[in-house]
C-alpha cells in the first residue's frame, strides 16, 4: 500500500514535470512556427539563393556577384543613402517632436492633454495612402498652403512633393503615435518623487530631465526609435507617391526591380542588404529589452 | 500529452487547414482573372458576362480581380505549377497578361495558342496590335496630350516632336510626364522620344530583337533627348508617380500640359475631374504610342472550351462597339469590322494607326534605363 502511494507520487511528480513542458511549448508553438514559416525561412531562402545558385555553365556554386554588382553600382548605392538619409532624418524628427508631446502628456492633467494625445495618436486611424494625397493637397503645388499664403499676399512655399522631403514630413507624421505611446509607457517609469526630490535641491527644468528622467527612458527611446526605423527602412507607399523619380528608397526600389524590370535575382540581393541593415536596428531592440528583463 | 498524441493533434489540425485548397474548380464557371482598374471590372461585370451568359446557357464566368500584373503572375506560377502536378490551376481566362510571364510559362505549356485554337474572329484582330500567338488583343486606348486651353491657345499647340519640345524648352516647369513604368502615359511619351531618336519608324522594335548592343545604341539617343527637356520639365525635372498623378497636378493648374490615355481623360472631364477647358492634341508626324489589353487562356484550365468561347465572344461586333461606346477604349479587331456608323462618329478622335511599342525585354531595359539615365540627370536643389 505504501509502495503503491509512494509510486503514484513519484509518477505524478513526473508526470507533472512532463507534462508542464510540452504544454507550455505548445502555447508558443503557433507563433513560433508562423515566424519560422514566414520569416525566418524566407529569409534563409533569400540568402541561400543569391549567393548559391546557377552560373553560366548550369553548376550550382557559391556566387557573390549580385552583391558585388550591388555595392560597385552607384545607383544603387544613392539608392541605399537616400534610405539611410531618410531613415535618420525620420528618426532625429521624431525625436524632437515626439519627446516634448510625452513629456507634456505626462506632466500635466486636465483635459487640453486628453485632446492633445488624441490628435497626437490620430494618424494612427489614417491609411497611408489617404495620407499621401492629402499631403498633395495641403502641401502640393498649388496646394492649400500656397492658397493660404497667396490670399496674403505671400509668395508660394517650395514644395517638398516629389523631393526627398515629402516622404519624410510623411513618414514622421506618420510614425507619431507610435513613438509618443511607447515614449509615455517609458515616461510612466519615472516616479514624481524623484523629480520633486531633484526640484528640492534645486534642479533647475533642464537638469531635471537630463539627469533625472532622461536616463529612466532611454531604453523606451531605443524601443521607440528602433520600431520606427524598422518601419521606416522598408517603406513603400509614401516614398513612392510622395518621393523623387530617383534616387528612390529602398522598398520602391525592390519592388521596381522586381516587378518592371523582371530581376528577381537583384531584387532578392537587394531585399537581403535591406535585410542585414534592419537586423542591426533589431538587435538594438532585443538588447534593450534583453536588459530590461535581465535588470 | 504523449508525442503521440502532439503528432497526430498536429496532423489533424494541418490536414483541416490544407483540405480547402483540394477543391477543385467547378465544371462550367470559367475562373476569369483582371489586373486592369475598376472601368474594366464594371465593363465586364456589367455588359460581357450578361452578354455571354444569355448567349451560353450553363456557362457562367466568375469574375475575380487579382490586384496588379503581379497578381496576375502569380496565377500564373500557380497554373505551372499545377501543370506538373497534374492538378487544377483554378484558372481558365486572364482578362490582360503578358504571356511571357512568369518566365517559361509558354514552355511550361500553361497557355493555349490562340492562333491555332480555332476562334471563328480571329482573322478579324487588328494585325498591328498581334504581339504573341499565345494573347489575343481585345480592347487598346492610345496616350493624347492634354492641355489647359485657358494659357495655350489651341491653335498654338504642338503638332509635333519638335514642335513640343521647343513649347516645353520655351515654357519651363509647364510639362510633366509621369515615370515610365508607372503609367503608360508616361510610358509611352518616354515611347515616343525612342521612336524620335530612332527615325520616327516604329517597325524598328519587334518584341524579339532585343539585344543589348541595339538596346544601348537605340535608346541611348532617347535619354540624351530625355535629358535635355529634363531641366525644363515641372520642377527642374520632377516626374509624378502616375497617370492620376500627372492629371491632378494638371487639374490644380501647376502644369499647362501633360500626356494622358485617351480613356482616362475622357472620363475625368466627364466627372469633372478636370475642367471642361482641358484640350487634347495628338502629334501629327507620328502618334504617341497606344497599347492593347491582350486576353491569355489558360490550356490546363478545367474550362478552357468554354474560356476559347468567352475569347470570341469578346471580338463580337456587339462587344467591340460596346468598348468604343461604354469604356472610351479603341477596338482589338481592325477597325472594318466595327460598325459602320460607330468608326464614322469616332473618326476624327481616333487615328488610323495606332503606333505600337513591342513589351518584352525592351520593357524592362527601358524601364532600368529611364531610371539610371534620365532619373537622375538633374540636379534639382541648384
Amino acid at each position: 500500500m505504501t509502495d503503491l502511494t509512494q509510486a503514484a507520487a513519484s509518477r505524478l511528480l513526473i508526470d507533472t514535470n512532463h507534462n508542464r513542458r510540452p504544454w507550455g511549448l505548445l502555447l508558443v508553438a503557433v507563433p513560433v512556427f508562423l515566424v519560422g514559416w514566414l520569416v525566418i525561412w524566407p529569409t534563409i531562402s533569400a540568402i541561400a539563393r543569391t549567393v548559391w545558385r546557377l552560373d553560366a555553365d548550369g553548376n550550382y556554386g557559391f556566387n557573390l556577384s549580385s552583391y558585388v554588382f550591388f555595392f560597385s553600382d552607384q545607383y544603387s548605392l544613392n539608392n541605399l543613402g537616400i534610405t539611410l538619409w531618410t531613415t535618420g532624418m525620420c528618426a532625429l524628427l521624431l525625436l524632437v517632436i515626439c519627446l516634448p508631446i510625452a513629456l507634456y502628456l505626462r506632466f500635466s492633467s486636465g483635459r487640453l492633454p486628453a485632446y492633445v494625445q488624441g490628435l497626437a495618436i490620430f494618424p494612427l486611424f489614417v491609411p497611408s495612402i489617404i495620407l499621401a494625397y492629402a499631403f498633395i493637397r495641403v502641401l502640393g503645388p498649388n496646394g492649400m498652403v500656397d492658397i493660404l499664403l497667396n490670399s496674403v499676399g505671400l509668395p508660394k512655399i517650395r514644395t517638398p512633393y516629389l523631393t526627398p522631403w515629402g516622404p519624410v514630413i510623411g513618414l514622421v507624421w506618420d510614425n507619431i503615435p507610435l513613438t509618443v505611446l511607447i515614449l509615455l509607457a517609458g515616461l510612466g517609469n519615472v516616479a514624481n518623487q524623484s523629480i520633486e526630490a531633484a526640484r528640492d535641491v534645486g534642479a533647475n527644468r533642464l537638469q531635471v530631465f537630463w539627469h533625472i528622467i532622461l536616463p529612466r527612458i532611454s531604453n523606451s527611446v531605443l524601443v521607440a526609435l528602433s520600431f520606427s526605423i524598422l518601419g521606416i527602412f522598408s517603406a513603400f507607399t509614401l516614398p513612392y507617391l510622395l518621393g523623387p523619380a530617383s534616387p528612390e528608397m529602398m522598398g520602391p526600389f525592390m519592388q521596381r526591380t522586381f516587378r518592371e524590370v523582371n530581376d528577381p535575382l537583384n531584387a532578392i540581393t537587394q531585399a537581403v542588404i535591406a535585410f542585414g541593415f534592419c537586423i542591426v536596428f533589431g538587435l538594438f531592440y532585443v538588447r534593450s529589452v534583453a536588459r530590461n528583463q535581465g535588470g | 500529452m504523449k508525442r503521440r498524441e502532439f503528432m497526430l493533434a498536429t496532423a489533424a489540425t494541418a490536414g483541416t487547414l490544407i483540405l480547402p485548397r483540394m477543391t477543385s474548380a467547378a465544371e462550367g464557371v470559367i475562373d476569369w482573372y483582371t489586373s486592369s482598374d475598376s472601368n474594366i471590372y464594371d465593363f465586364w461585370a456589367n455588359i460581357v458576362k450578361p452578354a455571354f451568359e444569355a448567349a451560353n446557357p450553363g456557362i457562367t464566368i466568375n469574375l475575380v480581380d487579382a490586384g496588379d500584373g503581379a497578381g496576375i503572375i502569380a496565377i500564373g506560377e500557380r497554373a505551372i505549377a499545377a501543370k506538373q502536378t497534374g492538378t487544377d490551376p483554378q484558372a481558365d481566362y486572364f482578362e490582360t497578361a503578358n504571356p511571357r510571364l512568369p518566365a517559361g510559362a509558354i514552355e511550361a505549356g500553361i497557355y493555349t495558342n490562340v492562333k491555332d485554337a480555332g476562334l471563328s474572329n480571329y482573322s478579324k484582330v487588328n494585325p498591328l496590335a498581334i504581339d504573341s500567338d499565345y494573347s489575343l488583343p481585345y480592347r487598346g486606348s492610345q496616350v493624347l496630350l492634354a492641355y489647359d486651353s485657358t494659357k495655350l491657345d489651341p491653335a498654338n499647340t504642338p503638332k509635333n516632336w519638335d514642335a513640343l519640345v521647343e513649347w516645353i524648352k520655351a515654357n519651363p516647369g509647364q510639362f510633366v510626364y509621369n515615370r515610365p513604368d508607372k503609367g503608360g502615359s508616361g510610358g509611352n511619351f518616354v515611347r515616343r522620344a525612342i521612336h524620335q531618336a530612332n527615325g520616327r519608324d516604329p517597325s524598328l522594335f519587334t518584341v524579339d530583337n532585343y539585344t543589348e548592343e541595339f538596346g544601348n545604341e537605340a535608346l541611348g539617343k532617347a535619354w540624351a533627348i530625355l535629358s535635355d527637356i529634363a531641366p525644363s520639365l515641372y520642377d527642374s525635372g520632377a516626374y509624378s508617380s502616375g497617370n492620376t498623378q500627372s492629371i491632378q497636378l494638371l487639374a490644380q493648374g501647376v502644369v499647362t500640359m501633360t500626356p494622358v490615355w485617351s480613356d482616362q481623360v475622357l472620363q475625368a472631364i466627364d466627372q469633372g475631374v478636370l475642367p471642361p477647358e482641358t484640350g487634347l492634341v495628338q502629334l501629327q508626324d507620328l502618334a504617341l504610342c497606344g497599347d492593347f489589353s491582350r486576353a491569355v487562356i489558360i490550356e490546363n484550365g478545367t474550362n478552357k472550351d468554354a474560356a476559347l468561347k468567352l475569347a470570341d465572344f469578346v471580338l463580337s461586333e456587339d462587344i467591340q462597339s460596346a468598348i468604343l461606346t461604354e469604356l472610351g477604349g479603341f477596338p482589338g479587331v481592325s477597325w472594318d469590322y466595327v460598325e459602320p456608323a460607330l468608326r464614322e462618329r469616332f473618326a476624327d478622335i481616333v487615328p488610323t494607326t495606332i503606333p505600337t511599342f513591342p513589351s518584352g525585354q525592351w520593357e524592362a531595359a527601358i524601364n532600368d534605363g529611364w531610371y539610371r539615365n534620365v532619373a537622375p540627370n538633374v540636379t534639382r536643389d541648384s
